[in-house]
């Protein structure tokens, strides 16, 4: 007869334990608001806050703009230093290691003192100060989150990558008449789906949480809302906290309802 | 006119040669094999035909028409992958359609040809299958279906059998020569396994430090070698220190017993040279006074069993060699430390470096 795990499950549920008290303690307390009665009220003040809103909608804009960036930029330079160039990809690993050691306070402070004012080739203006108006201040905001979001983007293509045989993949598309964007677009990328999902939900929870760019650049983020929040209630935050928690499980459902079925071989890589 | 033509190819990476003076005519229909160790340039060869490699010097040429420079989504050449290099997110009807898709051919026509495709690698039911969920052997069925599926005018096997299993593999090299019949189609095959090489081609290549060394027939490859290469690399080879002793009449000696040699000898007297000898030109027993046979005693040294064939080894003094004899049930074995004669027929033998 087999016997009962028992060491398993001692191991499984002071884990589970582990993770879901601190959340159960954040549940209890985002419903006491009122005096001895359980009630939704911190949920009600905090998503009907016209602020809340604003902010959310601005930093999901952010996310959606970053992650189409950094895709743009990631995935043709990883799929060529794969293809072409691997004898740079130690390289790439390290630059793209880069905003794990250089803290965000330091990047926007170079950001700002970069591009406020005039980039200049030869003494002659090229690019505009890029923080004297909104538009260009956002624009500044999405290539700062895309540098902060490089490692996790960039492990999670280049782990997609490596999960698949690029070059043979890509020659067997070439030798049978396709050309570059065929082979990008209908076998590198299809087969990196799980890698980008991986990458985007990434780069998603860390830009609508990111405080220190938004804050120094003086955009309306969700970041720098919820620490405001956090000055002055009590509750609501710690209701928004859930929401956010319930967000990520929301798209990390979405990961495995796309991928569900995938065998071996096939959309491989992730973070 | 040949169909395929290389003319002059070298190729070079970082100056070192990897490929070297590469001279090959290969008919329409005709199916070739490179066959040679790792490294030989074998398989740099082939990518220069498939266009992923470009000749340092050279010319290729298919159907008259220079290829040299063309790149390989323009070459109209079908290629079959070690790795399968099947798309993963495709089915095995879209993996095998793509190149007719990429060719902008009509839906109904692209299904016609993928359900013949599939009838021609039996695999009628697969069509909706992912790579995944087949097998290795299906999986290189598929990628044959697809290499095949746009008409290439040249065929490009790359070691295409070595990720299988050996029962898979006899099977599917027949399968592939088959099809290669049925279709006509001008193919080139890489491999290193001369069995494989040998059974399929209608000629080989073998090539060794990115230099042509014979081009023939399997039967002339085999039995007519023309390098100590080809002569060691193509099937097992004895070969005994030997000195001549008379060229002029074809005489060597070897422990101070002499052996007559069936092909002329291009070595003065005295030379040191080696006796070459299939293991299976040999047997066990005495040459009973025939002149045209040659003897040699020594200790048996071991005895394995290798199915249809058994393999004796045997210490002559100096040298062992191999003796193949056929699986016969009334076959009487010796045993190891026994001494035993061997005898072979001089047309058997040559003599190289």
């Amino acid at each position: 007869m087999r016997r009962f795990p028992l060491w398993s499950w001692f191991w499984f549920l002071l884990g589970t334990l582990y993770f879901f008290l601190p959340l159960l303690g954040t549940l209890n307390f985002s419903l006491r608001i009122r005096r001895d009665v359980l009630s939704l009220d911190a949920y009600n003040n905090a998503l009907t806050d016209p602020e809340f809103i604003r902010t959310f909608v601005f930093s999901n804009q952010m996310a959606v703009m970053t992650i189409l960036v950094s895709i743009l930029l990631i995935v043709p330079t990883a799929y060529w230093a794969h293809l072409r160039l691997p004898q740079v990809r130690p390289a790439l690993d390290f630059i793209t290691l880069m905003p794990f050691v250089i803290p965000a306070i330091i990047l926007v402070f170079g950001l700002i003192k970069t591009y406020s004012r005039p980039l200049t080739v030869f003494g002659l203006p090229v690019v505009p100060p890029l923080t004297n108006t909104v538009f260009s201040t956002n624009i500044l905001l999405i290539f700062g989150y895309t540098v902060l979001c490089l490692p996790y983007m960039y492990r999670s293509v280049d782990n997609g990558l490596r999960a698949m045989d690029v070059r043979t993949l890509t020659e067997a598309a070439q030798i049978l008449g396709a050309g570059w964007p065929t082979i990008l677009f209908r076998i590198i990328l299809p087969n990196l789906r799980t890698a980008l999902l991986s990458g985007a939900l990434l780069t998603f929870s860390i830009v609508v949480g990111e405080l220190t760019l938004a804050t120094f650049l003086a955009r309306p983020a969700f970041g720098p809302y919820l620490a405001l929040l956090g000055n002055h209630k009590p509750y609501e935050p710690f209701a928004l906290s859930l929401i956010s928690f319930a967000l990520t499980w929301v798209a990390m459902g979405i990961i495995q309802f796309v991928t569900r079925g995938s065998g071996q071989g096939q959309l491989a890589g992730g973070h | 006119m040949a169909y395929l033509e290389l003319e002059n190819v070298r190729k070079e990476f970082n100056n070192s040669v990897a490929v070297e003076n590469f001279n090959l005519k290969v008919e329409r229909g005709e199916f070739v094999s490179f066959l040679g160790p790792s490294g030989c340039g074998k398989t740099t060869t082939l990518r220069m035909i498939a266009g992923f490699e470009l000749p340092t010097s050279g010319a290729i040429t298919i159907n008259g028409v220079d290829m040299t420079d063309t790149p390989p989504n323009k070459r109209n050449v079908g290629m079959v992958f070690q790795a399968y290099a099947l798309f993963p997110n495709m089915t095995v009807a879209d993996n095998i359609g793509f190149g007719l898709k990429i060719a902008k051919r009509p839906a109904d026509e692209i299904k016609k040809r993928v359900k013949e495709m599939l009838d021609l690698i039996h695999l009628p039911v697969k069509g909706d299958s992912y790579p995944y969920q087949l097998s290795g052997g299906q999986q290189q069925r598929v990628a044959l279906a697809r290499a095949l599926a746009f008409q290439p005018q040249v065929l490009l096997l790359d070691e295409p059998l070595s990720a299988l299993d050996a029962k898979i593999r006899v099977e599917l090299r027949s399968e592939i020569r088959r099809i290669q019949q049925q279709l006509g189609i001008t193919t080139i095959y890489v491999t290193h396994d001369q069995e494989e090489a040998l059974s399929i081609s209608d000629r080989i290549v073998v090539m060794s430090a990115g230099k042509m060394e014979q081009v023939g027939t399997p039967f002339e490859i085999y039995n007519f070698p023309q390098t100590s290469f080809t002569a060691s690399f193509v099937g097992q080879l004895n070969l005994l220190p030997v000195t001549v002793s008379d060229a002029e009449g074809r005489r060597c000696a070897f422990n101070g017993r002499a052996l007559a040699v069936g092909q002329p000898i291009r070595f003065a007297n005295g030379a040191s040279v080696r006796l070459a000898l299939r293991p299976e030109e040999l047997n066990l027993g005495g040459a009973s006074g025939d002149s045209q046979r040659n003897e040699l005693t020594g200790a048996v040294e071991s005895v394995n069993f290798l199915g249809s064939v058994v393999r004796i080894r045997v210490d002559v003094g100096g040298a062992t060699i191999s003796i193949d004899l056929f699986n016969e049930r009334q076959l009487v074995l010796p045993k190891a430390g026994e001494q035993v004669t061997v005898n072979f027929p001089a047309e058997s033998c040559w003599v190289m470096e």
